[in-house]
Parts: structure tokens; sequence; C-alpha cells
């Protein structure tokens, strides 16, 4: 068995799909408890959807997971224009429900519930990993 | 997502069962919206896995739908991992839940 994942796919929201599949199964491959597994599926489909809906001109979005002992790592590769999702403001959580903007949440669960998380851009890729509480129940 | 549509008591109640997120978000609000009608509706989340951003997007329209039409508005049976995303997006203080159907007729 082994405790890496490696997928390159075309960007589009159908793609989504078969990429949380092929997490989920990784998670239960590896064992993972189930809130470090949704924590995983969740952040892989806010930041996947990211690129999906937004990255214009990318022709791809690459995913590598890999666990060590303590923490899963997750890193999402694209083509499209430059862009940091971590470079936006945080979302208003504690408004009412008429006041309550839709959108902004994705970025304010990376923030939550990663360990860790970075952008950079390099060779004309924007790549981001994060780390997550391998041991999250 | 499969969405499997019932009654309890007046209320109508969803059974959604899978992941409500990026994917699958959309074609969950058509269906949803079309259910909502007064005197309300309960949505049993009890068999759904995950609620990314794209999901809870639906969660929040269906609640101010229902309060544009004076329906009552609950869900039921969130999940450890669902509560959580619910706890730190503060939609845990604006949608009501409840941990059983009968809780959620009753309330």
């Amino acid at each position: 068995m082994t405790d890496t994942l490696h997928l390159r796919l075309a960007p589009e929201a159908a793609q989504v799909t078969t990429l949380l599949d092929a997490l989920e199964a990784y998670a239960e491959a590896q064992e993972l408890p189930m809130k470090a597994a949704s924590r995983l599926v969740l952040l892989a489909d806010e930041l996947a959807a990211n690129v999906v809906m937004h990255a214009r001109g990318a022709t791809f979005f690459a995913v590598d997971v890999s666990r060590g002992p303590d923490a899963v790592t997750f890193t999402l590769t694209d083509d499209g224009p430059e862009y940091d999702p971590l470079g936006r403001g945080e979302a208003n959580t504690s408004a009412s429900l008429e006041e309550r903007a839709l959108g902004g949440l994705g970025v304010h669960f990376v923030e939550k519930l990663a360990s860790s998380s970075h952008w950079r851009r390099e060779g004309g890729h924007n790549i981001f990993t994060i780390t997550l509480d391998a041991a999250a129940e | 997502m499969q969405i499997t549509s019932s009654k309890s008591g007046a209320l109508n109640v969803a059974t959604l069962e899978g992941r409500l997120d990026t994917a699958t978000a959309a074609e969950a609000e058509a269906t949803l919206i079309g259910m909502l009608a007064a005197p309300g509706m309960v949505l049993d989340m009890t068999q759904v896995r995950y609620v990314s951003s794209a999901g809870l997007r639906i969660l929040l329209k269906l609640a101010k739908e229902a309060k544009a039409k004076g329906a009552a508005y609950s869900l039921v049976g969130l999940q450890p991992a669902v509560r959580e995303v619910f706890e730190i997006s503060g939609f845990d203080k604006i949608i009501p839940s409840y941990a059983t159907l009968a809780e959620a007729v009753a309330a």
C-alpha cells in the first residue's frame, strides 16, 4: 500500500468529483480518523473549486497527498494566473442571517482547519500546500 | 448526492445522502428550493459526510427563502465533521439544528 497520492486533472467541475472520490478512498486506505479525512476532502474541494471556477486559462490542476506520522500534506498545483488564496480578507462569521454575504468561506476554512498553509509561485504555477493533523478524530 | 422527499406531520422532510460539495451543490439547490414551502421543511443530514462552502451557501439561501415564505426551517443529525464546519463558519448560530427528526418536528 502506497502512502502517497498523485492526480493530474483537467480544470473542470466534474473533475473535482474525481478528486474527492480519490481522496475518500485514500483516507480510507490510510485509515485516517474521521475528522482528519473530512478536513482533507473539504479543503481539497474548496481549493480545487477555486481553480476550476476562477483560474482562467489554466490547463490542469494537480494534487499530491502524502502522509507522515503526525501530518497529512496536501499540495495543489495549477498553471492558471498568479493567485494567492490567502491574500484575501477574513470572512465575517458573526453576521446575522440578513447581513451574511455568500462566499469567502473556503479560505476561512483553510485558515481554521489546516495546521499550516503556504502559497508560492514557481515556474508559472501556483503551488499551494497545506498540512493537516493526521490524528484529528 | 441523493435527496429523498417525505413528510413528517405537516413538514416536508428532505433526506440528503453523500457530499454536499462544489459539484453537487447546484443540483441539490434546485431540488431543495422546490421542496421549501410553509409550514416548513427539515433537512435530515444524518447521511451527509461533508458540507463545503458551496453546500453552506445553499443551506443559507434556503434559510433566507424560508424566512421570506414564513416557513420553518431546520437541520437534523449533523455529523461531527459537518458540525465542525458549521461552528467555524458561525452557521450553527443562524440555522437551527436538532439531534433527531422528532425534536425538529416538535420545535
